[in-house]
């Protein structure tokens, strides 16, 4: 063993400790932001004011929201199932937080700023967004409510059915990227795609893959936010049938990390679809000065976008109905994702332009 | 080294108490919950051995969508424990006499083990370096085992026809939405402008 | 890998393909297109039976899929029976599963994935490719075992045949991964260079032998692993047990020969005790458990044990006569099985299937024809000269006693004398007993085909043994080089 404790353990460690604050601290902010952004956007939608009363234009509100679900008092159900109760809304929390481990911020100095630049990252990220899951289905079962539990059951098919799209949309991103890492995947849509093949390698924008994967783009979003619970797929919580589905019993800080949870679900579904479709860190165009601008503001404006186009589909959309929902998810996007992945691999082989 | 080792050491302590916790825990949700903690940690050893493709499709596959379904199911039982348990005792014998009929076979065998002196060129070479195992994985899996690949297709299939054969049963008189149907209506042949005049109704 | 390298696998291609196409013609012409599914499936099956007789070379052994898969004629031996039982068994079930109204596409689909399952179980030559193949097969018929669902004692079936049927999946995988485990490898060729008579005291590998045996037993049927046999073909519709009967045995039986011949063929002395114990344990049972039987479903289930424990009996014997015993044998069964249940399937009265021996009395007054044809099938089951039953039995005997297996041989005549009662008390309650109500008129003409098929073969098998006896051995001997 050479070197010190220091050198090999201790130094890494705090390293590592300050890299996953850097990367926590700014998405739980936006995550409170989000809040206040949501209901602003909504109200401007439906004509109101929204949030105007606590700091400027309402800016403090989500901090006035936080410390008033902090102060309140948590209320376990007596029939509750008090271990799991507990469990349920910290896993959805962690799950959320967990997934940012993998999602490369940028480029600095040659090096990626990311937490952990693992080889199969499309994979990890997969793998918890389809965890999320189970803090919904937990806390439906151990609040021991029929609401809370037809909210869980209705959730727990509703992710299931719409992973299965998810997953081929994902394998056609990789055919087209030739790598299951994010990183990889992000630089492969800089170098190689569409703009290249026409010959104008400055217009990056057209190298990602959101155009010639278009259908597959859009059926990822909607997924997205099947698999995030939102509207207009909010079925686990329907508030006028099952009010308020698996987090019925759910009160003060519980309730607050169900609530950020959510939000950063949605957060972390952005940035995966920004990555996946929109090139992640890269800027649209090839010319110095947006190349100036670092990646993770980029990558930001990119999640910003898609964090709007989720509160626009919550404002303008009414709720499924649980047939339609799982008749789109298995009856439309399934086959024609399917379809997709054999028509992409077999353009791909047949023109040549598989990845090395 | 020793951070390995530790990791080692902490995934497979938890795995087997979560596999034995599977087996003993008195409310089948909570077997069910141990079960996906197994999972978790079997994940763990295969990141520890390099075999991080795998470990992700074990979470995919086994807790993100089996064990989701095994919960669904077990949630909505209603399992009575005491007769399940007057079950138990009276198997016991007969169950008990293979458990230890079995163990033994394993420990004669396991006691006397003696790899056959033509085995060890048949051992196959570990991965080479350089090569992730998701490609080599894949290599292997469109080349040499091809045919148990297709094969393994082949039973799945029959899964799902089986699954659909057995359930699946097409009621008489529902209506059913029909998405085409209602996006070909106009506006012209469902709505009709109609004057009225106050007091003399439609 | 490019076409000409993979065109000994056609058959199985080509079934594969047609399965699935099948499927999406009856998804898209409905629940009506049965018959049409049906038939299509029977053509297929039969075309498929040329195409392995033309893929198949005249000698050795083609292997293919890096050796998973091995093409002889030993394997196409097996194949072209197990192809023509399978479409004989859903020529038979068309008519009744639109009489019962349990018509669906999904059957002649399910009993082609069943049929490719077991060609793929006789050309393995792999453990894990043996599996794949077993499991198939397996998966398939535990579907079709429940396929009437809204019957309680059919769901019973299919159930019981999957919680057993996995037990012994288990067992297998159990042997496999010993024999893995202590001789490194899964190739059936590598496995057979590696154990050689020496390692006979090798207890992982005689374990896991064993292991492997009793997940083929439990398939086969035999005794201590039959349990599950008298209530599947009770429960299961007619057809479905007729099926049952003829060609998954046929093919489990082809598998259990080439398994233990070709990587284990130099522990014969180890594997010959077990089948010794096995063989006659399922000849007393399919002897003695038959006798209180009433209905005529699970008689058949017990003398398709007492069956299955003749044709070991050329199994055990370890020799090559033995072993073309056993394909004769099997091959005779077939055609014996089939005929007694295309009998069973005109069982109908006043539009209802009866299954009960005293509903046979007085056959040969009221149906001389149906009658003639049960009492060819009973006689040559239970081996009486000359029908063709008692030419199987001459054929794995001789075998035993070349082998000197002469407790084996003499138990086998034994229980076959036993066996012999219940067989020709049938044919008495037939010929002697006051006559009860008339059956139904003989629902389908493809039955009656069959019948005269069966009865022609068994009875006329004696003339001709020629053809059959010659492409056994000369299977055989594909089988050992």
């Amino acid at each position: 063993m050479e070197g010190g404790f220091w050198t090999d353990f201790a130094w890494p460690a705090v390293l590592l400790v300050i890299k996953i604050v850097a990367v926590i601290v700014p998405v739980v902010l936006a995550m409170a932001w989000l809040t206040y952004a949501e209901r602003k956007i909504i109200a401007a939608v439906q004509l109101r004011k929204g949030p105007n009363v606590v700091g400027w234009f309402g800016l403090l509100q989500p901090i006035a929201d936080g410390v008033k679900l902090i102060f309140k008092e948590t209320v376990i159900p007596s029939g509750a199932n008090k271990v799991v109760f507990i469990i349920a809304p910290l896993m959805t929390f962690v799950l959320a937080l967990v997934g940012w481990a993998v999602i490369p911020f940028g480029t600095w100095d040659g090096g990626k700023l990311v937490v952990s630049d693992i080889n199969v990252g499309i994979l990890y990220l997969f793998a918890i967004s389809s965890l999320g899951v189970y803090g919904i289905i937990m806390s439906g079962w151990a609040s021991n409510s029929r609401y809370a539990f037809l909210g869980g059951l209705r959730s727990a098919a509703q992710m299931v059915s719409y992973e299965v799209s998810i997953g081929f949309v994902l394998i056609t991103v990789l055919l087209c990227a030739g790598s299951l890492n994010l990183s990889e995947i992000v630089l492969a849509q800089k170098e190689r795609g569409l703009a290249t093949v026409l010959g104008v390698p400055a217009l990056t924008f057209l190298n990602w893959y959101w155009l010639p994967l278009l259908p597959m783009f859009v059926i990822f979003f909607i997924s997205a936010l099947a698999e995030t619970n939102r509207h207009p797929f909010d079925l686990p919580e329907a508030e006028a049938e099952l009010v308020t589905g698996y987090n019925v019993e759910y009160s003060a800080f519980t309730f607050a990390l169900f609530f950020l949870g959510e939000y950063m679900n949605m957060i972390l579904m952005s940035a995966m679809t920004s990555i996946l479709f929109l090139g992640g860190w890269l800027p649209p165009l090839d010319v110095s000065w947006l190349n100036w601008i670092p990646g993770p503001i980029w990558l930001a404006l990119k999640i910003s976008f898609f964090l709007f186009l989720f509160i626009l589909a919550r404002a303008a959309y009414p709720r499924y109905r649980y047939d339609q929902l799982m008749r789109l998810g298995w009856k439309v996007f399934l086959p024609l994702t399917l379809v997709a992945v054999v028509v992409y691999a077999g353009v791909l082989l047949y023109a040549g332009w598989l990845p090395k | 080294m020793v951070l390995q080792a530790l990791a080692f050491y902490v995934f497979a302590a938890v795995a087997v108490a979560a596999g034995i916790m599977v087996v003993t825990a008195r409310n089948p949700v909570h077997s069910v919950l141990f079960l996906i903690l197994a999972f978790f940690n079997a994940a763990g050893l295969f990141v520890l051995m390099g075999a991080e493709f795998l470990a992700m499709i074990l979470i995919i596959v086994y807790v993100g969508a089996v064990a989701v379904l095994f919960l669904f199911v077990v949630m909505m039982l209603d399992i009575d424990f005491v007769e399940l348990r007057q079950g138990f005792v009276k198997y016991l014998p007969v169950g008990g006499l293979i458990g230890i009929v079995l163990l033994v076979e394993l420990f004669v065998v396991v006691g006397g083990w003696v790899s056959l002196p033509a085995t060890k060129s048949a051992i196959a070479e570990p991965v080479r370096e350089g090569v992730s195992n998701t490609a080599a994985l894949g290599r292997l899996l469109y080349t040499k085992y091809v045919y148990l690949f297709q094969a393994a297709g082949l039973i799945l299939f029959v899964a799902m026809i089986g699954a659909i054969v057995l359930t699946l049963r097409h009621r008489e008189g529902v209506k059913r939405q029909k998405i085409a149907q209602q996006l070909k209506r106009t506006r012209a042949e469902s709505v009709q402008l109609v004057k009225v005049k106050p007091g003399e109704g439609v | 890998m490019n076409w000409v390298q993979i065109q000994p696998a056609l058959p199985e291609i080509v079934l594969a393909c047609a399965a699935m196409a099948l499927l999406m013609l009856g998804v898209f012409r409905g629940e009506r297109s049965a018959r049409l599914v049906s038939w299509l499936g029977v053509i297929v099956l039969a075309a498929v039976a040329i195409l392995v007789a033309s893929v198949t070379p005249t000698s050795g052994r083609l292997l293919l899929f890096a050796d998973m898969f091995a093409v002889s004629l030993y394997g196409a031996f097996v194949k072209i029976l197990v192809l023509g039982a399978s479409a004989l068994g859903l020529v038979m079930a068309i008519g009744y599963n639109q009489r019962e109204g349990i018509a669906r596409f999904e059957f002649p689909v399910l009993i082609i994935t069943a049929t490719l399952g077991m060609m793929m179980m006789i050309s393995a030559n792999d453990l894990i490719a043996l599996y794949v193949g077993l499991e198939l097969q397996s998966l398939s018929l535990y579907v079709v075992a429940s396929f009437r669902r809204d019957s309680i004692k059919s769901t019973e079936a299919g159930l019981k045949y999957f919680v057993l049927g996995a037990l012994a999946s288990g067992m297998l995988l159990y042997g496999a991964s010993l024999v893995y485990g202590f001789a490194g490898s899964t190739n059936f060729a590598q496995l057979a260079s590696v154990l050689t008579a020496k390692d006979a005291g090798n207890a992982g590998v005689i374990v896991g032998l064993v292991f492997l045996m009793v997940g083929l037993a439990f398939k086969i049927s035999a005794f201590p692993f039959h349990m599950w046999t008298p209530d599947v073909y009770e429960g299961a519709p007619t057809p479905v047990t007729a099926f049952f009967s003829a060609a998954p045995k046929l093919a489990a039986m082809g598998l259990f020969v080439s398994v233990l011949v070709g990587p284990f063929g130099k522990l014969v002395g180890q594997w010959q005790q077990v089948l010794v114990l096995i063989s006659i344990g399922s000849m007393a049972l399919g002897a003695f458990a038959a006798i209180s039987q009433s209905n005529i479903k699970r008689l058949l289930a017990y003398s398709s044990i007492g069956h299955v424990g003749y044709a070991l009996i050329g199994l055990a014997a370890g020799t090559e006569a033995g072993y073309r015993g056993v394909l004769i044998y099997m091959a005779i069964y077939v055609a014996m099985t089939l005929g007694a249940f295309a009998v069973v399937l005109c069982m109908r009265r006043g539009g209802q299937m009866v299954e009960t021996i005293p509903d046979l009395a007085g056959l040969s007054k009221t149906r001389p024809g149906m009658a003639l044809v049960l009492l060819i099938m009973m006689f040559s089951m239970a081996g009486i000269p000359p029908f063709a039953g008692f030419w199987g039995k001459l054929y794995v005997f001789m075998a035993a006693i070349d082998a000197k297996l002469y407790t084996l041989a003499i138990l086998g005549v034994l229980t076959s004398v036993v066996a012999a009662y219940y067989y020709i008390r049938i044919v008495k309650i037939m010929y002697f007993d006051e006559p009860a109500d008339a059956f139904d008129r003989m629902p389908d003409r493809e039955l009656g085909l069959i019948q005269a098929a069966a009865a022609a073969f068994t009875l006329l098998f004696f003339l001709f043994p020629g053809p059959l006896v010659r492409a056994a051995e000369q299977a055989v001997k594909s089988l050992a080089g």
